[in-house]
This record gives C-alpha cells, structure tokens and sequence, in this order.
C-alpha cells in the first residue's frame, strides 16, 4: 500500500503554504489601495502614512516596549536561577519548584489572565503597566528556565569542580565558568521572553488598566472597530521586524556552530 | 553538618526566587480562583463581601452544557486532526536532507514567532465577505453568494488547526528523529508489511511525541478565546469567551471565577494523566511550547 | 621517612553503599602511587575525598602534617586531572592553564612567565591561543595536567587520565607522565582500572576491590607475591590450587596434596604452615614449562602429565589450556625465544609434561571463589554440554561487567 510514498512530502509542502498564504495576502494587501482585499485597487502607501500619525499606535508601542523589557529583564534572571537550581539539586523541594515552573506552560493564557486579574482585584492593586510587567514574568520565567535548562543539559559538572580544585570559589566559579559557558542558552531565554511579551494579548487583555494598552491590545480593539487597511499596513511591518529578527538569529547561531565545529 | 547547612543555604538561595514569585504570582491567584467562586458579585464590577453557593448555582444555567461540550468537542477534534496531519510531516521533515531539514524547520518555526493574533487577522481578511477566497469560490460557482466562510463553527476549527499545527509538529519531528528506523527494516525482516510494520513498530516508538503533541494542542484548545472571538459566531462560543464576556461585558467577576474553575479542573485531568505518564518515562517528552 | 600524606580510617558511604570501608595508607613524598581496582571499588571516592569534593562519614587526611579532613576543594594544596579533562571549553588554552593563577590574583607578569614555563614544559607552545575543541585528545590531556601543574600542588590527584585516549597515544602519553614526574618531582596519586597503566608507571600501586586495600606494594611485589586471589586474579592472569599441607619437608619446603587430584605438589612453605593447615596456591601461567618429552628437572621442580585442550598463538607467546586430571585446567603461556617452525608443534590433545619451580607457587592469605570469575577463561569449544557453556558465558561477562 505505501511505496515510498509522496504522501508526506506533499503534505508537508501543502500545509507549510497554508501557513504563509494567508501572512502572503495580508502584506501584499497593506499596499492596496482599494479597502477591501477582493479587488485590488492600485499600489498605495497611504495606510502606512496614516499609520505614522496615529498617535495612539505610539504609545501602545512604547508601552509594549517597556513592559517586554522590563519583563525580560526580570524573568531572565528568576528563570536562569531556576534554571541552574533544578539543574544542580535534587530532591523534593526541586521537584516541586519543577511543577511549579513546568505547569504555566501549559495552563491555557486565558486561565492565567483571570486568576490574575482576580489576585489583583482582591489584594485591591490598581491594574497598569506593573501589573502587566508581573503577569509577564509570571508566564516569562517558565520559558528562560526552560530555555537555560537545555544548555545546562550539555553542561560537564566537572568543570565546576576543576574550577574549585584551582583555587577559585563558588562565585568566581559562576562568574568565570558556569556563566559565560551556559551564555547562549540564557540570550535565548531572554529573547524568547521578548518576543512573548511583546506578543502577548489574552493575559495583558485582562490585567491591562487605563492607559496601558500595548501593541496586541491595540491591535485587537482595531480588528474590532474593522479598520481592515490600516492593520494590514501595521502587522506588515511587525511581521518584517519578526523575519529580520528571526534572520540576526540564524545568522548568529550559524557563525556560532562554525565556531565551535573549527 | 555545617557543609550541609551550607549547601541548603545555597539550594534555597538559587531556588526561592522563582518559587516565591511563582507562588505568588501562579499558584496563589489559581487558587483564588476557587475562593472567589464562593463570593457573591457586587455591582460595581468588583467582588462582595461575605460568602454564598450563588455563583456555583448560577452555573446551571441551561446554555453552559452546549457550550462546555463545544469547547471539549472543538478541542479534540483540533487535535486528533492536527496529529494526523503532524505525524507525516515530522516524518518527512526528519527523513530530508539536512538542508531541506533545515529550511522546513525554520519554515515551522517562524509561526511561533510571528504575533498570534495578525495570524489570526490574516485569516479573518482571507475570509472576509469582500476577502479574496469568496470571490474565488464564488467565481469558481463553489458557494452562492449568499453564504458566509467567516463566523461559523467550522472557521473556528480550521483556524484553531492553523494556529496549533506547529506546536504538534515540533514536538513529534523531536521524537521521529530520535526513532532508529532500523528498527523498521527489522520488522519487515521478520515479514511485517510496510503498513503493520509503521503501525506496531514506527506509532509505539515515538508515542511519547504523540503524547506531548496531544497535550500541547488539546490544552491551549481548550482555553481558546481569541479564535471564536475573532472569527467565531455565536454558534462557536467556547468557555473562553464566556470567561471573558462575564469580566468584561457583564463585569461579573465571582462568575467568571466559577466558570475559569470549572476550566481549570476539566485542563487538569488531561495534565495529570501526561505528568503521570511522562515520570514513568523518565521525563524524555519535550517541555511544553517550547521553541529554542 | 615521614608519612607525607595519610588516609586514617577513612569512611564514605552513599546510602546503603559503602564505597570506602575504614581505609588507612600513606603516601611518601615525591612517589608516584596509583590506586588501581575494577570501578566501583572505591578508588575515585577516595580521590575525591583528598580533592575535597566529597567529605568522610569518619577518619581524617593528614597532608604534610595538617589535617585537610574539612578543607573546601579551593582551600586544599592538592589539585586534580580530571577524568575527560574538564577543560574549560570558553577560554584558550593558555587561559586554561592559567586560571588558578588568576585565581590566586598573582601579578600579569609572573602568570605569563609561569604559562609560558607550562607551555614548554608540555611542549604546547604553538597551541597556547587554541580553544580546548581545536586541539587533540593527547594535547587535551596536557593541557589538562599543566593547568593542574601550575599552582605547584603538594599531590597531583590524576583520575583515569588516560583512559579517554586510544592505545597509541596512551602509551606514549603514560610515558610522558613519567617524564613530567622526574621534571616536577611532585607527588602524584594516579587512579586507574588499567593494570598496565598502574604497572608502568608507579612506584606502589593499592588495589582496590569493594572499598578496601587488598594490598599494597611496589608492581612487582604485587605481581609476583600476591596476597589474596583477587591480587592474583585481578593483576595478569593466573591458576589457583586449592588443598592441604600433607607433609612438612624442612623449615623451607612442603608438599601440598590438591583437592580432587592425586598430586602431592611440591612447594615453598612462606607462610610456615602446619600440617593439615588449609591453603590456596596461586601460580602465573609464564611459570610452567611444557615439554611433549619428559623434562630433565631438579629435586625442587613438580612434574605433571597432562592433556592439551586449547592452544591460541599469540605472536610472541602461545596460550595453553591443559587437562592434569579430572577435569582440571591449568593455563600457561610459553614464550618464543627462539624459532618455532623447526620443532615439532604441540597440537591438540597431545600428551604433555608440564614443570614448575617449587618457589613459583605462592600461598595466599585470602580467598575468594568469586575472585576466578576474573581468570582468563579458555575459548569455547565445540561440543561441550549446555551446563558448562552457560557457566562460562556467565563468567565471562560478569568479568567483563566488572573491569
């Protein structure tokens, strides 16, 4: 029945154009002068142009900006701790602390969003930029640790302990050894925290207070209201910074294989 | 003994900053969660004072049944079609050649990286009524004019695929790619046919791909919210909408408590099966979602 | 001579296990000594125990006079070759070598002159901006060894150095751990499972064996007088006898009448056994002569007529397994010193006259049956009942499970 099928392949190539079909059109869609996608129009810039004045894209994406870094930041340090600590220990207390960093990546967002929200409403903290920055690092720290713990799966022991027979102590030792070697695998983390935190929408959409829409809420109020041409215009560009990103990555972590291969 | 004491110190040191926000940030409001849901609503949007069985009765309403059926209905259809589909690509994917390995990779990559929801805006002006694909199909004398690709049951199916597809091939090109397809040969070597030698060989072999693709689909499906908003209708209403339209809309925050616990305890079966299944196998399944 | 380092009723358990049961030795200084058992015995437990990574459950070190029992590893003037290296994959080599110095905040100028000593001394001059991935396994090794060199440590604790590396290049390098030894005159405690590597290189090996010191000594008196069967077993090759004193011949000599043989052998009487005194003998295959004739011998020489059963040709030497009755197998080597093609060959299942001094055999002190599980087993011939096959096979590769 399967003789060296075709099956697979086509599939493949079927559904890896499914994803991209629809990302294709929208982009090509952003420079259509006519509103609606179904005839085309004439080339245009002006939804971009409109795009440029619109002052409360700014802010939602100088909110954005600063809750994504300020989550990064914390979420990479709490995640790499974690990290180094399930790594290094055994035992009960790490097999909780293991649960307690492996379940938020799986409970669904918008469970995480209402618990939240509620766990403010009833400590009666007022919602804003801070409370988006905890709910980020809430759902950041899973993944840093996540991201760090792989790296330290390749990670020899023994290196610590050379480090120590020569003299050095724990802190030298993190500072000189296990820090630099496990690098990689936290700049990973924290980008990966970056990117979910700029991205995120359900979990900012319910712990989001007056005046801290960012990027995603802003957007989603938009697909609401139906400005169609002028998210088209907006997402383009989100989606070209996204492939450059995704590009520097590839780039560096060619160069990094090569180095380590000669 | 004071080494010990030492090295505990250290332990605590390296672990009590993440246990402590998560347990402050995660397990403690999941369970508030449960509390509030015995807390009476006040008007003003926030929660009473006091205590009452009022919110968990209120969830006898006669349209939460449908609507919870749905959302387990939609959830594992979403997934049995989505493994059937993943299952052939991780394995084209990890039988290529390096550099189409590579490139399909990165190709299945992307997604997780790119915002969910212009995803998911991208479909909704695929399929708008003006979109592009209607006048195709109507062109084409596919559909009437009439009908309508955008806020029915099935949109909502198709996009949820679309957007959980990469979290089920991931994890199984994981597993197909540690599977010794040697073991294949031995089989046909023994006179199984192609056919029986995938299915009792080749399935078993990377089940515990299948068993964290499943899980990675089937839970997030069924916290789905943006999906049956965005291009749903209200024949595609899931949980997750009726969480977010009694925070939002009504402003009844102990019911939506009431509903967030019953998903809670519906996600957790599934999760604990996998827990229990993923210990026995010495913890190889990939952690969840997890792209770097 | 002072003891330079000492092990005083040295304990680890982890759990139930014990690895190192009660152990006291002494190290001289400036020795080369080698601990030197299957793994599990409980030699890398006590090197981590020196280095400091591991600590006693009882007994304490002494290192030059000071008791290091409760020292942390960067306190401790001991410093360690790690099994795979551990070189640090981030840094050069010459910032490998150089770290502990750094370590220690010693001044720019003095660690560069200290590396560049190093670097001469392991002959990696040309390597010094390398990264431990760019360079070989050999080159690793050294690395490895002038890093530890560097901070001038009262013992070198070596862990298996050499057991990553393939047989070439470990000869060459044990050769050069010689070599470094007379350079640097500092002490070295050498862990290994290989016995040729021990043999070669130290002045006094212990073996190990399930967390105590079967014996110490220099190689040879280890080889030639050991004093258990797991000695004799676990170093060369060897059979064992086991039987009773039947007769006290003088103050040197008795015979030995051998459990299910009729033989009564001759044999040097070390141990001034009694009559009807129990007693295991062991005799190392070189110590036979084999003869297809009856062999002109001395008054102080055993004589046995036996049955050849296996032969391997082995180049230099060939392997025999001859049958002296009921069932009794010897193995002996005979070495070639002179051209093997002009004599009549001895050929399978040919009656043979086997020989040995009286002094050959060597009474044990202690026996263990399991220890026979480690002799060198014949090859399997055709034919041979199921039973014994499946012993064999059994003591094969428990022998091979535990080297």
């Amino acid at each position: 029945m399967i003789k060296k099928s075709k099956i697979p392949g086509i599939l493949t190539w079927l559904v890896l154009l499914f994803f991209y079909l629809p990302i294709l059109l929208l982009v090509v869609n952003s420079f259509n002068a006519s509103r609606t996608g179904g005839n085309w129009g004439g080339f245009t810039l002006k939804w971009y142009a409109q795009l440029f004045t619109a002052r409360e894209i700014w802010n939602a994406l100088i909110n954005s900006l600063l809750v994504a870094f300020f989550a990064t930041l914390i979420s990479t340090l709490l995640g790499t701790t974690a990290a180094i600590a399930l790594h290094r220990y055994k035992g009960k207390l790490q097999n909780m602390h293991y649960c307690l960093v492996y379940v938020p990546l799986v409970v669904p967002e918008i469970l995480l969003g209402i618990s939240l929200l509620l766990f403010f409403v009833a400590l009666q903290v007022e919602l804003g930029l801070p409370t988006m920055i905890m709910a980020h690092v809430t759902f950041c720290v899973s993944y840093v640790a996540m991201a760090v713990l792989a790296r330290l799966q390749d990670f020899d022991q023994a290196l610590l302990e050379a480090s120590r027979d020569l003299g050095a102590n724990t802190w030298y030792t993190t500072r000189k050894v296990l820090l630099p070697i496990i690098f990689p695998g936290i700049v990973a983390g924290g980008l990966l925290a970056f990117t979910l935190s700029i991205d995120d929408f359900v979990i900012s959409f319910f712990v989001a207070g007056p005046g801290s829409t960012t990027l995603p809420i802003q957007i989603y109020s938009m697909i609401r209201r139906g400005s169609m041409p002028l998210i088209n215009a907006l997402s383009s560009i989100l989606l070209a910074v996204t492939f450059l990103i995704i590009l520097v990555i590839q780039w560096i972590s060619k160069n990094q294989e090569k180095k380590e291969k000669t | 003994m004071n080494l010990r004491r030492r090295q505990l110190l250290k332990e605590w040191g390296l672990t009590s900053p993440s246990l402590l926000w998560l347990c402050f940030f995660f397990l403690l409001p999941t369970l508030i969660i449960f509390a509030i849901s015995f807390k009476p609503s006040d008007p003003l949007g926030g929660v009473g004072d006091g205590w009452t069985l009022q919110t968990i009765l209120a969830l006898r309403n006669p349209n939460y049944p449908e609507i919870i059926g749905r959302t387990l209905w939609m959830s594992a259809l979403t997934t049995v079609i989505t493994l059937v589909l993943s299952v052939p690509i991780a394995y084209h994917i990890a039988r290529s050649k390096p550099w189409k390995r590579d490139l399909m990779l990165l190709l299945t990559v992307v997604p997780f990286w790119t915002s969910f929801l212009i995803r998911i805006f991208a479909w909704k002006a695929v399929l708008h009524p003006d979109g592009l694909l209607k006048k195709a199909l109507v062109f084409c004398q596919l559909i009437s004019p009439e009908s309508l690709l955008l806020y029915r049951p099935g949109t909502v199916l198709m996009v949820m695929i679309y957007t959980e597809l990469p979290f089920a091939i991931l994890p199984l090109y994981a597993a197909v790619e540690k599977f010794d397809f040697g073991l294949i040969d031995a089989a046909m070597d023994l006179g199984a046919g192609k056919l029986r030698a995938y299915l009792s060989i080749f399935i078993p072999g990377i089940r515990n791909g299948l068993l964290s693709a499943c899980l990675m689909v089937l839970i997030p499906c069924i916290g789905s919210y943006v999906i049956p908003d965005v291009v749903g209708g209200i024949d595609s209403m899931m949980i997750g909408n009726v969480i977010a339209q009694r925070t939002f809309v009504d402003r009844n925050l102990p019911h939506a408590s009431a509903l967030a616990a019953v998903m809670t305890i519906v996600m957790f079966l599934p999760l604990l099966y996998f827990l229990k299944g993923k210990k026995q196998e010495d913890g190889t399944a990939t952690p969840a979602r997890e792209v770097v | 001579m002072e003891d330079f380092l000492r092990f005083e009723g040295i304990t680890k358990t982890y759990g139930s296990t014990v690895a190192v049961d009660n152990v006291s030795f002494s190290i001289q200084r400036g020795e080369i000594f080698s601990l030197l058992g299957p793994s599990g015995c409980g030699k890398t437990t006590l090197l981590r125990l020196l280095a400091g990574f591991e600590a006693p459950d009882s007994g304490r070190i002494i290192l030059d006079g000071e008791d290091i029992t409760d020292l942390s590893p960067n306190h401790r003037k001991v410093n360690t070759v790690f099994q795979n290296y551990a070189l640090f994959p981030h840094m050069t080599v010459r910032e490998n070598i150089a770290y502990g110095l750094r370590v220690a905040k010693r001044p720019r100028a003095e660690i560069h002159a200290e590396v560049d000593r190093m670097l001469s001394l392991i002959q990696m001059e040309s390597h010094a901006q390398k990264k431990p991935s760019q360079i070989s396994g050999g080159q690793k090794q050294r690395t490895a060894i002038a890093r530890a060199l560097i901070m001038r440590p009262r013992v070198l604790l070596l862990d298996e150095p050499l057991a990553a590396l393939d047989l070439k290049l470990r000869q060459r390098m044990s050769l050069e751990l010689s070599l470094i030894h007379d350079e640097v005159g500092i002490t070295f405690m050498y862990v290994t499972h290989d016995q040729g590597e021990a043999m070669s290189l130290s002045d006094r090996i212990a073996v190990m064996n399930n967390g105590i010191i079967e014996q110490i000594g220099t190689p040879a008196e280890i080889y030639e007088a050991p004093k258990s069967s797991f000695v004799a077993a676990f170093i060369g090759d060897t059979n064992f006898f086991d039987g009773s004193i039947s007769e006290v011949i003088d103050s040197e000599y008795c015979r030995i009448s051998v459990t299910d043989l009729p033989a009564r052998l001759l044999c040097f009487n070390d141990k001034k056994l009694n009559r009807g005194d129990l007693v295991h003998l062991s005799i190392r295959p070189e110590k036979f002569q084999i003869s297809l004739d009856p062999p002109q011998v001395g008054p102080k020489h055993n004589v046995l007529e036996a049955t050849v059963e296996d032969i391997i040709y082995q180049g230099d030497h060939t392997r025999y397994w001859v049958d002296i009755g009921n069932d009794w197998r010897i193995s002996l080597t005979r070495q070639h010193t002179r051209f093997m093609l002009d004599e009549r060959p001895i050929k399978w299942k040919d009656r043979v006259y086997i020989s040995w001094l009286a002094d050959d055999g060597f009474m044990l002190e202690r026996y263990s049956e399991a220890d026979e599980e480690l002799l060198q087993a014949p090859p399997q011939s055709v034919g041979e009942t199921e039973v014994e096959e499946d012993s064999e096979l059994s003591a094969a590769s428990e022998g091979g499970t535990q080297s």
